[in-house]
């Protein structure tokens, strides 16, 4: 008896200094997320259980890489399938007669054969094919944790294949070897073959072997986990149940009175944020993704999480803190950001990148430290409400080239306000836009109008920057107009308006409709109030970051494409998982230094790769001047050019585009 | 170190300037209003020596109209004292007014060091620091862009013509024009000018208006414009022609 009991005090020694070990790492991060801000992510819990299920069980978003996602598969299923061995082993040894059933002992075996195959796909990724992503990810701590359950793995096989042997002498009961564990089986009739089972010493010692590399590395494997990112094993499953519901496109929540957007410490986040710096699991997708990465600056979003992650590991073990804004994580990183939310769209466990980064932006902000051209500009939108520098008053000057005058929607009730937007009011090559527009508006027969000099910017950019205040004023000039004008829908060219009005006002109380423009054309056409002569081209389309990824409007476009007759090739990089232009979150304003390839000219080269596909067509003021741009940077101007989708449709109604905008000849 | 930073709001020039063309007079009140721009550099640059050195900065304002948001921004930006200057004043004071109002205040207070935007959209001759410092008999240097503290006295970076530099050493207390900060303003929030206003005080203190020597402005009025720009319209080939034309005409060709 005296080797059984041996073995039942060190399984539960190790239990318990494991476990002991595991909270006590583990109870300071909740203290600090107790600490942080609410937020409420146990609303609409049903929902969120068929999410959870679909992205755990279903590996949604892992699958996206194939090969990364069916390794990993493997693994996590060993986890949860070897269960079933984990508790016999251990049930085992306090009473001997349990042993596994046939089908559940094969189940294990066969799982366990899996993962070791995972185990190899996953060394022969990091080793051989050395993904970009892992750059900057703890290489080491990944071949760890791989060794750790290989270990586990060859535990199983050995203490399942010599426990038959070991025992009569161990536990006095006869077990004989269960051939549907099939490769204990085998290992079994081995050790039988070369006389190693026959040796009580040999045959205890292998099995005490196996149980220790078993049961007591899973035990190991436990301490470890706290300060490995394998502690997304815990948190991964509760962190995609706690995913975000609120509309994907609000980057600020309503805040409460004495709460600002500035993140400086841990207690300025929420606890969701707190939990996302631990459940990283380094695997860079989001760095693989982010535009500002691809173009050499120096961000990458993964880089952010881990700077949070272990600069609060570091507060935690009693060092100084460092400031968050501008130490931990660096100006230059922050201001890279274009929030397009790339990141956050492929990360498997759902980490919040972009309101991270813009917390911290509104820090650098408070302290007065931006970008000298985005201060200009969000003193503009302060002084002017726009971020052209240009008197309110001249922001209807573009409607006085149309024939028929727009109605004021601030004197008169409309079916539709249009919301312009401050590109499309006061940029010159897009003011011809915004007449095409109109004329496809007036020709379809609606009664529409705007707020001339009573629109302002809608604020998009100057909350990504940080500036929530001056969000919040730009939101109530707005506002003012928005509340009191009679009209059934708003209607906007300008993707980053629509997100703001759309999703960032529901916090003053605003909740009229709002439609992008490709989806008011479609709705157009679907009425017969518009009947688009077929175009006949070949054309590749760019989601805007803010009407697709943010928005996820990314059919109606294509559908309005279709009914137009045009013929869509898509990029490889397409619908939510489409690739920046560069512009957003006040990029198109900041300085570009140290940028190695734009991303706009990145894109014009991945569109170019496609077989004749001559244009390229957008959907947001911003693309147009971005990629106009760098079809002349990228000396591509005989080979695509750049269309805004309301050109194609005047163009397939029959008026006539001006030479400036015109796509078509 | 005490310094003062002597601050005004001008017309936005983003708006045309408000003239009554029958009268010759400006419409001071129906244009708005924005921080003078050398200002904010003499700010930046007080702020920057304030950082650098230790030292208390006071942002001073005349009220002609509302001044209260220049003053909150100081503070928000870090302003340890914000001073109003009331009586009765309008926008139309001359500079000469301001300077001597400026004086009034200055003299009775223990400032080392007065900092002003070299010049202002309304004080392209720059009057301001010059007579303030006459006023009150101290050294003065402007279009200086950089200053620093250095034992008692101060260092001053002076830009002349030619592309010299100067630097000048001056006890204090003395009279600065800045014509740039040695880095840009720096940004003030909107949420913290808010709560700066909600938790500072603007001191407010009464000053006179006396009499200063004094200029009429007959009348304001646009110059009539002697000669137009031709803009050439048209496509390549007309814009091309008109071109050739032009430099024919005006013997600029060489055959």
């Amino acid at each position: 008896m005296i080797g059984q009991d041996i073995l039942m005090v060190l399984t539960i020694l190790m239990f318990l200094s494991a476990t002991g070990y595991f909270v006590y790492r583990m109870l300071p991060i909740f203290r600090v997320m107790q600490k942080a801000r609410s937020t409420n992510r146990l609303d609409n819990w049903p929902r969120r259980l068929s999410f959870m299920l679909g992205q755990v069980f279903g590996h949604k978003r892992l699958l996206r890489l194939r090969l990364s996602g069916i390794l990993h598969f493997f693994i996590f299923s060993g986890f949860v399938v070897l269960m079933i061995d984990v508790i016999t082993a251990i049930v085992q040894v306090f009473d001997p007669h349990i042993t596994l059933d046939a089908p559940l002992a094969f189940v294990v075996d066969l799982w366990a054969v899996l993962v070791l195959i995972g185990i190899l796909l996953a060394v022969y990724q990091r080793a051989v094919i050395k993904p970009e992503r892992y750059h900057g990810s703890d290489e080491r701590d990944g071949y760890i944790i791989l060794a750790m359950i290989a270990t586990i793995m060859i535990g199983i096989f050995l203490h399942e294949s010599f426990y038959p042997f070991a025992a009569p002498y161990l536990f006095h009961v006869h077990p004989s070897l269960n051939p549907w564990g099939f490769v204990g089986y085998l290992l079994g009739h081995l050790w039988l073959s070369t006389h190693l089972a026959s040796n009580p010493v040999v045959a205890e010692s292998g099995y005490i072997l196996g149980y220790l590399l078993d049961i007591g590395m899973v035990f190991a494997f436990l301490a470890y986990l706290p300060t490995s990112k394998h502690l997304h094993i815990f948190l991964a499953v509760p962190s995609i149940f706690l995913h975000k519901t609120r509309p994907h496109g609000e980057l600020v929540p309503p805040l409460p009175e004495d709460e600002g957007m500035a993140i400086r410490t841990f207690t300025d986040v929420n606890w969701k944020d707190v939990l996302d710096l631990f459940t990283c699991t380094e695997c860079g997708r989001c760095q693989a993704v982010c535009p500002a990465y691809a173009a050499g600056q120096p961000l990458s979003p993964k880089m952010v999480i881990l700077e949070l992650r272990d600069a609060l590991r570091k507060e935690l073990n009693g060092e100084d803190s460092v400031p968050l804004a501008g130490g931990v994580v660096k100006a230059e990183e922050l201001w890279a950001c274009t929030t397009c939310g790339a990141c956050q769209e492929a990360c498997p466990v759902f980490i919040e990148h972009v309101p991270k980064i813009a917390g911290l932006r509104a820090a650098l902000l408070e302290d007065g430290e931006v970008d000298k051209n985005s201060q200009k500009v969000l003193v503009g939108w302060d002084r002017q409400g726009n971020s052209f520098g240009q008197p309110p008053r001249k922001r209807p000057a573009w409607t006085k080239a149309l024939e028929a005058p727009i109605k004021d929607a601030r004197k008169e009730a409309v079916d539709w306000l249009w919301f312009v937007g401050d590109f499309a009011s006061y940029d010159p090559r897009l003011q011809e836009l915004s007449r095409l527009v109109a004329q496809i508006l007036q020709q379809a027969g609606i009664d529409f109008g705007i707020l001339y000099e009573g629109e302002a910017n809608a604020g998009n950019e100057a909350l990504r920057l940080g500036e929530f205040g001056l969000f919040e004023t730009l939101a109530q000039k707005n506002l003012k107009w928005l509340e009191s004008a009679q009209y059934n829908q708003i209607f906007t060219t300008d993707p980053h308006s629509f997100n703001a009005l759309r999703n960032e006002y529901r916090k003053f109380g605003f909740e009229k409709p709002v439609k992008h423009y490709t989806q008011a054309f479609l709705d157009l056409i679907e009425q017969g109030r518009l009947s688009p002569a077929p175009l006949r081209i070949r054309v590749t389309y760019h989601d805007p970051c803010y009407l697709g990824r943010w928005n996820r409007v990314l059919d109606a476009p294509r559908q309005l494409l279709e009914r137009m007759g045009v013929e869509l090739i898509e990029m490889p990089r397409h619908g939510a998982n489409s690739f920046c232009c560069g512009a957003g979150g006040g990029r198109i304003w900041m300085e570009e230094v140290g940028i190695k390839e734009r991303p706009a000219d990145n894109r014009i080269r991945e569109a170019l790769s496609l077989n004749d596909v001559n244009y390229f067509v957008v959907a947001c003021p911003k693309d147009m001047s971005m990629f106009s741009a760098a079809v002349q940077s990228t000396g591509s101007e005989n080979r695509i050019k750049v269309v805004d989708v309301a050109e194609l449709l005047a163009q397939a109604v029959g008026l006539s585009v001006p030479q400036s905008a015109v796509a078509i000849k | 170190m005490h310094i003062a930073v002597l601050m005004k709001s001008v017309p936005d020039l983003v708006e045309d300037i408000a003239l009554d063309e029958h009268e010759g007079q400006i419409l001071f009140d129906e244009m708005s209003y924005v921080p003078s721009e050398w200002d904010d550099q003499a700010l930046e640059e007080a702020l920057v020596i304030k950082e650098e050195s230790g030292a208390e900065v006071t942002a001073v304002s005349i009220e002609t109209q509302d001044s209260d948001n220049l003053l909150f921004t100081a503070l928000a930006k870090g302003s340890d004292n914000a001073v109003k200057l009331v009586g009765d004043f309008d926008l139309s004071l001359t500079n000469r007014q301001r300077a001597q109002i400026f004086a009034d205040y200055l003299h009775k207070q223990p400032f080392d060091l007065i900092l002003s935007g070299v010049q202002a959209i309304d004080d392209v001759d720059g009057q301001i620091p010059g007579l303030v410092a006459g006023i009150m008999g101290w050294p003065h240097a402007s279009v200086v862009t950089e200053v620093r503290v250095k034992d008692q006295g101060i260092i001053l970076r002076q830009e002349y013509a030619g592309g010299l530099v100067a630097e000048i050493e001056s006890s204090t207390p003395v009279v600065v024009g800045i014509q740039a900060a040695r880095k840009p303003p720096r940004y003030a929030s909107i949420a913290k000018v808010r709560q700066v206003a909600k938790s500072r005080q603007i001191e407010e203190v009464e000053v006179p208006l006396s009499n200063v020597p004094a200029l009429t402005v007959r009348r304001f009025y646009k110059p009539v414009a002697s000669a137009h720009a031709e803009m050439v319209d048209g496509d390549v080939e007309d814009v091309a022609a008109r071109i050739a034309e032009i430099l024919q005409e005006r013997n600029l060709l060489r055959r």
